[in-house]
C-alpha cells in the first residue's frame, strides 16, 4: 500500500497543479564556494512580460527593471550571507581588466557550453561518454586568463525569465504555450512561465562546476508562485537557484564516509 | 556531417520559422499612398510614454548592445562612415540620432529599429547599383521609424492575437533554431530572430516606400531609383528560381508575395510626384561605386560561394553592364565551377582564361586557370597558370599543395 | 514479481508524472541519438573504413530516413563544441548531406575528377549553406599521406551564426574515384587543440576494409 501512496504523491505532478521542478548537476568534486572568495556574475538576463490572452509575451519594461533590481538584491543577500565579495556585470564595458571583446567571447563560449549541458544533461539526448559523472564541461584556459586577468575566482551565469498571466489571459482560462509566438523570448520548454538557469564557472580551472535549471510550470493560470517583480518573489528564485547548491558527488559521498 | 548543421543554419535564423520578414522585402499595398501624405510622426529626441513601447524599447536597447558587439560586424571605418553620412542625409528629423551597423551577411536586407539604429546587410551592397539606390533602402526603413510602424505593427499583432486565441497557439514558436536559447538577447543578437519580431502590413509597406521617395528627392537622389531596385530584385528572384526550375514562392529568403510588380508600379508614381520640375536629381553612381570598391570582391565571393547559380548569375550580369573585366570574368567562372553540372567545368574553364586576359585578374582566377589546364591535361600552361599564381600569392594558403602539384 | 511489478509500475508513472511537469525529467536514461565507441577497430560510414579512437567517444545514430550513408560523425562533448566526421565511399555525383534538389543554395556534388581545392570549396559551401557560417577561412592546405594514397590536409576556421569562432582540419583522398575523407571541427577557444590528438590518432589508424 505504501507503493501506492508514492505513486499518487508522484503523480501529483500532472498538468492540473503547478509544480516546480529543479534539477542541479555539479561536477563530481564540486563544494560550494565559502569563506571569502570573489564572484562575478555576468549581465544577469531578466526579463518580465505580461501573457496576454492570445499567449503572447508582452515585454514590460517596468517589471523587468523591479524583478532585475530584486533579484540583483537577493544575490547580493544571499551572497553576503555565504560571504565573499560580489560583483555583478551590467554591461560588458565594466569589467577591469578585460575588455569588450574578452568579455563578449566568455560570454559566446558559455551559451555554446551551457547550450551543450542543457542538450545532454536534462533533455534526455545524452552522451554516454559522460553518462553518470556529474558536469564535465570546461570553458577552457581562457576563462582561467580572465580569472587571473580580473582577480575574481568564480563567474556566475544568470538567466531569468517570468511571465505574468494579464487579466484577459486568467479571465480566458486557456491551457497551452506560454507562446513566445513571435520567437522573442527563450522558448520555454513545456510551456513553462518560468525558466531559470545558473551556470557557475571555477575561474581557476575554467570548469563549470555546477549548473541549475529551475522550471516552474503552471499550465492554469492563476496559480501565482515566485513573482519576480517582489522581493519575496526574487528572492525564492534565487533561493530555489543558488541556496540550495549540492556539493559535487565525491565529495558528498567522503563526506557520508566521515 | 555537420552535426550543428540543422541548428545553426543561417536561413533558419533569418526565415525565422515561416514568420514574414520585417524587411525592405515584404508588403503592398491596396491603394497607392500618397507620398504627399507621409508625415514624420516623431521628431528628434523621441522618447516613447506607453508601458508596452517602453517595454519594447528596453529590449531594443539590450538587442543593439548586442548587434553593437557583434562578430558579425563589418567595421572598415570608411563603408561605415558613409553609412552613417548617408542615414544623417536621408534620415528624416531624428537622423542625427540615428546610428547604423554594416553586418557581414550575404543576404539582401536592411532593418531599422523602434530606439533609432538600423543594420544594413553586406548582401546589400552587392545588389544596389548606385547611391540614390542605397539611400532609397535607409530612406524607406527611416520611414518605418518616422510613421512608428513596429509599436503599431505589435499592436495589431497583439489584438489579433487575442482574438484568435487558439489560432494563435497553434502557430507555436517559430523554430529559429533548434537548440535551447539560454539567453533572450544571445537570440536577439541573432539578426535573423529579430527580423521575425515584428510584421509590417501591406499598408505600412507602402507607407515606408512612399515616406522613402519623399526622404531622397528632397535629398536631391533621384526618386525612380526606388522602384529600380524592385526590378532588379524580381529579375534576380526569376533567375534563381528559373535554374531550379520552380517559381517564386513562400519560404524564400525574400519572402515574396505576387505584388512586387504592383509595388514596383506603384513607386513609379511616387517618384513622378514627388519630383519637382526643373530640380536637379543624381543617383550618385560614381561615388557609390568607388566606396564599395575595396569590398566588392568580398561581397562577390560570399555570394558566389552559397551556391544559388542563378541569382549570382543575374547579379554578375546587372554588374557587367558597366563593363567586363578580370573580376567578374573570375566570379563567373566560379558560378559554373561550384554549378557542377556537365559541362560546367569547360564553361567555367573558359571564364578563367578570359578572366586572365584583363590586369586586374585575382590571384585565385590564375590558381584555377591552371587547374583547369591540369584537369585539361595541357601541362605546360597549367605549370606556367600556377606559378603565376604563386608569384601573386607566395604566402596562399595553398602554397604548399601547389608547390607539390607543379613538382 | 508483484513486487518487482510494482516497482515497475511506480517508475512508470513516476516518469510520466514527471514528464508531464516539464520535459526535464528526461536526464540521462532512455533513448539518446548517441551510441558509445568503444576503444577498439570500429567501421565507419559505409563501413569500408575503420578507425581506432585512443578513448571512448559518442557516436551521432544516423536516422536512414534523414542521413546520407557514407557520412558518421562523432562527437566529445557534443556538437556545439567539437566533432569529428568521417566521410567513407562517397560516389561521384553524391552530396555529403541530405538536400532539396529545389533549394536555392545548394552544397555541390562531389565528382571524381576534382582536386583538393575543389574538395575544399565543396566543403566551404557546406558550412556557409547548411553550417551557417558567415565567414570560412583555408588557413592552409598541403599534402599528406592518406590511407597509403597521396591525399591533403586541410585547415579551416569559421565564424558562425552563434558568434562563435570553430577551427577544424580535414584529412582526405581520391580512392578509386570515391571520396574519403576524416573532418574534425570544434570552438577555437579550448576545444579544437583539446581533441587534436584524438584526431590526429584516430587518422593514423585509419584502414580501407578490403
Amino acid at each position: 500500500m505504501r507503493t501506492w501512496g508514492l505513486a499518487l504523491a508522484l503523480s501529483a505532478c500532472l498538468p492540473t497543479s503547478a509544480c516546480v521542478q529543479t534539477r542541479q548537476f555539479a561536477d563530481v568534486q564540486f563544494t560550494p564556494p565559502q569563506g571569502d572568495y570573489r564572484l562575478l556574475v555576468l549581465r544577469p538576463d531578466v526579463s518580465v512580460g505580461s501573457l496576454t490572452t492570445g499567449g503572447m509575451v508582452e515585454p514590460r519594461a517596468d517589471w523587468t527593471d523591479q524583478a532585475r533590481a530584486n533579484i540583483i538584491a537577493a544575490l547580493q543577500a544571499q551572497q553576503g550571507q555565504r560571504g565573499g565579495k560580489l560583483q555583478i556585470l551590467e554591461r560588458r564595458n565594466q569589467l577591469t581588466g578585460a575588455s569588450e571583446q574578452e568579455v563578449a567571447d566568455f560570454e559566446r563560449l558559455f551559451y555554446a557550453v551551457g547550450n551543450s549541458i542543457v542538450i545532454h544533461k536534462y533533455s534526455g539526448d545524452y552522451l554516454p561518454t559522460k553518462r553518470g559523472k556529474g558536469l564535465e564541461y570546461t570553458l577552457g584556459e581562457d576563462a582561467v586568463r580572465l580569472g587571473q586577468k580580473t582577480g575574481y575566482d568564480y563567474a556566475l551565469f544568470l538567466h531569468a525569465e517570468d511571465s505574468v498571466a494579464s487579466g484577459g489571459r486568467i479571465a480566458l482560462g486557456v491551457l497551452g504555450l506560454a507562446g513566445c509566438i513571435v520567437g522573442f523570448c527563450a522558448p520555454n520548454i513545456g510551456g513553462a512561465s518560468q525558466l531559470d538557469y545558473a551556470g557557475l564557472v571555477d575561474l581557476k580551472t575554467g570548469e563549470v562546476v555546477w549548473f541549475n535549471v529551475v522550471q516552474a510550470g503552471s499550465q492554469v493560470p492563476g496559480i501565482a508562485f515566485g513573482d519576480l517583480r517582489t522581493p519575496a518573489g526574487a528572492t525564492q528564485m534565487v533561493d530555489r537557484l543558488l541556496n540550495r547548491m549540492k556539493p559535487g558527488l565525491a565529495v558528498r559521498r567522503a563526506a557520508e564516509k566521515s | 556531417m555537420c552535426g550543428r548543421c540543422a541548428a545553426l543554419s543561417r536561413r533558419s535564423l533569418l526565415v525565422g520559422g515561416g514568420v514574414a520578414a520585417a524587411s525592405f522585402g515584404t508588403g503592398l499595398a491596396q491603394a497607392r499612398i500618397l507620398p504627399q501624405e507621409m508625415v514624420p510622426l516623431v521628431g528628434a529626441g523621441f522618447k516613447p510614454t506607453d508601458k508596452d513601447e517602453q517595454g519594447i524599447w528596453q529590449l531594443m536597447d539590450r538587442a543593439e548592445e548586442e548587434i553593437s558587439g557583434s562578430n558579425l560586424l563589418i567595421q572598415d571605418p570608411q563603408l561605415t562612415g558613409y553609412l552613417r553620412d548617408l542615414i544623417g542625409h536621408v534620415g528624416g528629423p531624428a537622423a542625427k540620432d540615428f546610428r547604423i551597423y554594416l553586418a557581414h551577411i550575404p543576404d539582401f536586407n536592411a532593418m531599422m529599429f523602434p530606439t533609432g539604429f538600423a543594420v544594413v546587410f553586406s548582401g546589400l551592397l552587392l545588389r544596389m547599383r548606385n547611391e540614390a539606390q542605397l539611400a532609397g533602402v535607409i530612406a524607406h526603413e527611416s520611414g518605418h521609424f518616422l510613421r512608428r510602424h513596429m509599436i503599431r505593427s505589435w499592436r495589431d499583432q497583439r489584438r489579433k492575437t487575442d482574438i484568435f486565441s487558439i489560432a494563435a497557439m497553434a502557430a507555436g514558436v517559430g523554430g529559429a533554431a533548434g537548440g535551447v536559447y539560454l539567453g533572450d538577447y544571445v537570440q536577439l543578437a541573432q539578426l535573423g530572430t529579430i527580423l521575425s519580431l515584428f510584421q509590417y502590413s501591406r499598408t505600412m509597406e507602402a507607407e515606408a516606400d512612399a515616406m522613402g521617395a519623399k526622404l531622397i528627392a528632397q535629398a536631391g537622389y533621384a526618386p525612380i531609383e526606388m522602384a529600380n531596385i524592385w526590378q532588379q530584385l524580381i529579375g534576380e528572384e526569376d533567375a534563381s528560381a528559373r535554374y531550379r526550375r520552380k517559381r517564386r514562392r513562400r519560404g524564400s529568403l525574400f519572402d515574396t508575395h505576387p505584388s512586387s510588380q504592383s509595388r514596383m508600379i506603384d513607386l513609379r508614381a511616387d517618384a513622378a510626384d514627388v519630383t519637382e520640375p526643373g530640380r536637379a536629381y543624381e543617383t550618385g553612381r560614381e561615388r557609390y561605386l568607388s566606396k564599395i570598391a575595396g569590398i566588392r570582391p568580398t561581397l562577390l565571393d560570399d555570394q558566389v560561394k552559397l551556391n544559388d547559380p542563378g541569382a549570382t548569375q543575374y547579379l554578375i550580369e546587372t554588374l557587367a553592364q558597366d563593363g567586363w573585366n578580370g573580376l567578374l570574368r573570375f566570379y563567373e567562372g566560379e558560378v559554373w565551377r561550384l554549378r557542377n553540372r556537365n559541362g560546367d567545368d569547360v564553361r567555367a574553364g573558359q571564364s578563367y582564361a578570359a578572366a586572365v586576359a584583363y590586369p586586374d585578374a585575382p590571384a585565385d582566377a590564375w590558381r584555377w586557370h591552371g587547374i583547369t589546364l591540369m584537369k585539361a591535361g595541357r601541362t605546360a600552361e597549367a605549370k606556367t597558370a600556377l606559378t603565376r599564381y604563386l608569384t601573386m600569392k607566395p604566402d596562399a594558403s595553398d602554397a604548399a599543395w601547389v608547390r607539390q602539384t607543379i613538382g | 514479481m508483484n513486487r518487482y511489478l510494482a516497482r515497475l509500475a511506480i517508475l512508470a508513472l513516476g516518469a510520466v508524472g514527471l514528464s508531464a511537469c516539464s520535459s526535464l525529467g528526461a536526464g540521462e536514461y532512455g533513448y539518446s541519438s548517441y551510441a558509445l565507441v568503444r576503444v577498439h577497430r570500429v567501421n565507419v560510414g559505409d563501413q569500408s573504413l575503420s578507425v581506432v579512437p585512443p578513448r571512448p567517444w559518442n557516436r551521432h545514430r544516423s536516422f536512414l530516413w534523414s542521413d546520407v550513408r557514407d557520412v558518421e560523425d562523432w562527437t566529445l562533448n557534443g556538437p556545439y563544441l567539437d566533432g569529428i566526421s568521417f566521410v567513407s565511399g562517397l560516389k561521384s555525383g553524391a552530396y555529403l548531406i541530405r538536400q532539396s534538389k529545389r533549394a536555392d543554395q545548394q552544397v555541390p556534388k562531389f565528382r571524381s575528377d576534382m582536386t583538393p581545392p575543389e574538395i575544399v570549396a565543396m566543403l566551404e559551401t557546406l558550412y556557409r549553406v547548411k553550417g551557417g557560417a558567415v565567414d570560412f577561412r583555408t588557413r592552409s592546405l598541403q599534402p599528406r599521406p592518406f590511407l597509403g594514397t597521396n591525399g591533403f590536409q586541410l585547415d579551416y576556421e569559421h565564424l558562425d551564426s552563434d558568434e562563435l569562432w570553430r577551427r577544424g582540419r580535414a584529412v582526405g583522398a581520391v580512392i578509386n574515384g570515391q571520396l574519403y575523407l576524416i573532418l574534425y571541427d570544434a570552438a577555437r577557444s579550448h576545444y579544437y587543440a583539446a581533441a587534436l590528438p584524438d584526431f590526429e590518432s584516430i587518422v593514423g589508424s585509419a584502414q580501407l576494409r578490403r
